[in-house]
């Protein structure tokens, strides 16, 4: 009897544990499994899934869409990635805003909006800020993933002591092994991220993807921020780019991919393929270390005092206005504007004289500043039901 | 290497096994230190492996 009871006693200590459990867990899990809902253009010609280059990955969380916008003149191919690291989200959001108001005049444009898709199902381990991010439409308020830079560990565990990055072994931190822009070019049969970037590499060398564009946000206490990072190839585009933008739009500078530093899209895409590539970094308060309160507003609008503080002595790489902040409009307009001029000038110094040119128009960054994200964003509730997907 | 990172990959998988196994065994199995309090502890440490082995994430 007093066996009994005591095993009663620990079973319902058992149960109450995982009463507790499901409590805290619930938020985690509707977070882990409610999508994002998006609409692409009509210009949309095919859909695909990653897991058609890596069969591996259906199934997984490493499985994400592929949108193909092809003109149908014949031209180049442009990729454009978004959602690398989520929790910089503007990345996603301008590959939102450009899948549904892109239209191709020549060429073809890929883009994948969730490149780390099990990154968008958690926050950072050990860094509370909001979960989602607001955007007003004019059909209400619509809400996004704030993510996180890893892929989840629920989706790819355990991780090695140190990653060694495959195939140079450089020996880089060991959550990196769940980190897109560490594991290229990726292998079929290696861990989820190694596979998901063994995927995008695939349809790099594919489909003959002559430019790729992976997007990104820093903090601005970091030093690559405002600026593109180019292989070798597309330097000389890379440059004109950023020196036009500079004199006419915002400040963008430009760097060289370091021929040492391994697993990044602007290295490994060059080197593992004959594509031209190029990353995009925008300034990012939510990513600074030294920010207050991670406020709700911190991710859309972007001022923080504590940053002012910073600026005011000099800390930052670069301007920090807290009256402007770094408003997302800013930053998606940052990059779809970099991504276009990038283009312009890869058109012009090298596509075109192998008429391999791609004409393509998308919003800009003076539109975006005028009227905001929102507006570009079509209601997935009236949109024509073929064009709404979630992610 | 790919390999390798396998075999490693099912060490850890034995690991959490053999860890699993010894909480449930000290939860209604143990000699020293009976409290509640244990009890509670050690439920509580079990629902990760729980949730993974019954597939929720």
């Amino acid at each position: 009897m007093k066996m009994s009871k005591s095993i009663l006693v620990k079973l319902i200590a058992l149960a109450v544990a995982l009463v507790l459990a499901a409590l805290a867990g619930v938020e985690f899990y509707n977070y882990r499994h409610t999508p994002e809902t998006v609409v692409a253009s009509s210009a949309l010609t095919e859909t695909h899934m990653l897991s058609e280059w890596v069969p591996s990955l259906k199934g997984t969380f490493g499985d994400t869409p592929v949108f193909f916008f092809d003109s149908g003149v014949e031209g180049g191919t442009m990729l454009y990635l978004g959602g690398t690291h989520p929790y910089e989200p503007a990345t996603s959001m301008s590959a939102y805003v450009m899948l549904n108001n892109i239209t191709v005049q020549k060429g073809r444009v890929i883009i994948i909006p969730q490149a780390n898709r099990s990154a968008t199902t958690l926050g950072m381990l050990g860094n509370a800020y909001p979960p989602y991010y607001k955007v007003e439409t004019e059909w209400g308020t619509a809400q996004f993933k704030n993510g996180d830079r890893w892929a989840n560990p629920l989706d790819s565990w355990p991780d090695p002591f140190t990653y060694m990055h495959y195939p140079s072994n450089l020996a880089l931190t060991y959550q990196d092994i769940r980190n897109v822009n560490r594991c290229y070019p990726g292998r079929p049969d290696g861990s989820l991220i190694e596979r998901v970037c063994f995927a995008i590499m695939e349809i790099i060398r594919n489909e003959d993807v002559d430019i790729a564009i992976d997007s990104h946000e820093a903090a601005v206490m970091y030093p690559v921020v405002e600026t593109y990072v180019a292989h070798d190839r597309a330097l000389d585009m890379a440059m004109m780019a950023s020196m036009s933008l500079s004199a006419d739009r915002f400040y963008m500078k430009c760097e060289a991919s370091p021929k040492n530093l391994r697993g990044l899209s602007h290295r490994e895409w060059g080197d593992y393929s004959d594509t031209l590539a190029v990353l995009m970094e925008t300034p990012h308060t939510f990513t600074d270390w030294i920010v207050g309160p991670m406020t709700d507003d911190l991710q859309p609008v972007g001022q923080d005092e504590i940053l002012k503080i910073a600026a005011e002595h000099g800390l930052t790489y670069v301007d920090y206005d807290y009256e402007f902040g770094t408003p997302l409009k800013y930053r998606v307009g940052r990059h779809l504007e970099g991504a276009k001029e990038v283009l312009s000038w890869a058109n012009d110094m090298q596509l075109m004289w192998e008429n391999k040119d791609i004409q393509v128009t998308w919003p800009s960054y003076n539109e975006l500043m005028e009227k905001d994200c929102g507006y570009f964003l079509e209601n997935p509730e009236t949109a024509d039901p073929s064009l709404v997907f979630e992610i | 290497m790919v390999f390798l990172q396998n075999v490693i990959h099912w060490i850890y998988m034995i690991f959490a096994a053999v860890s699993c196994f010894f909480l449930v065994k000290h939860l209604f199995k143990r000699e020293k230190n009976k409290g509640i309090v244990n009890d509670i502890v050690y439920a509580y440490c079990i629902i990760p492996f729980l949730l993974r082995i019954l597939q929720i994430k």
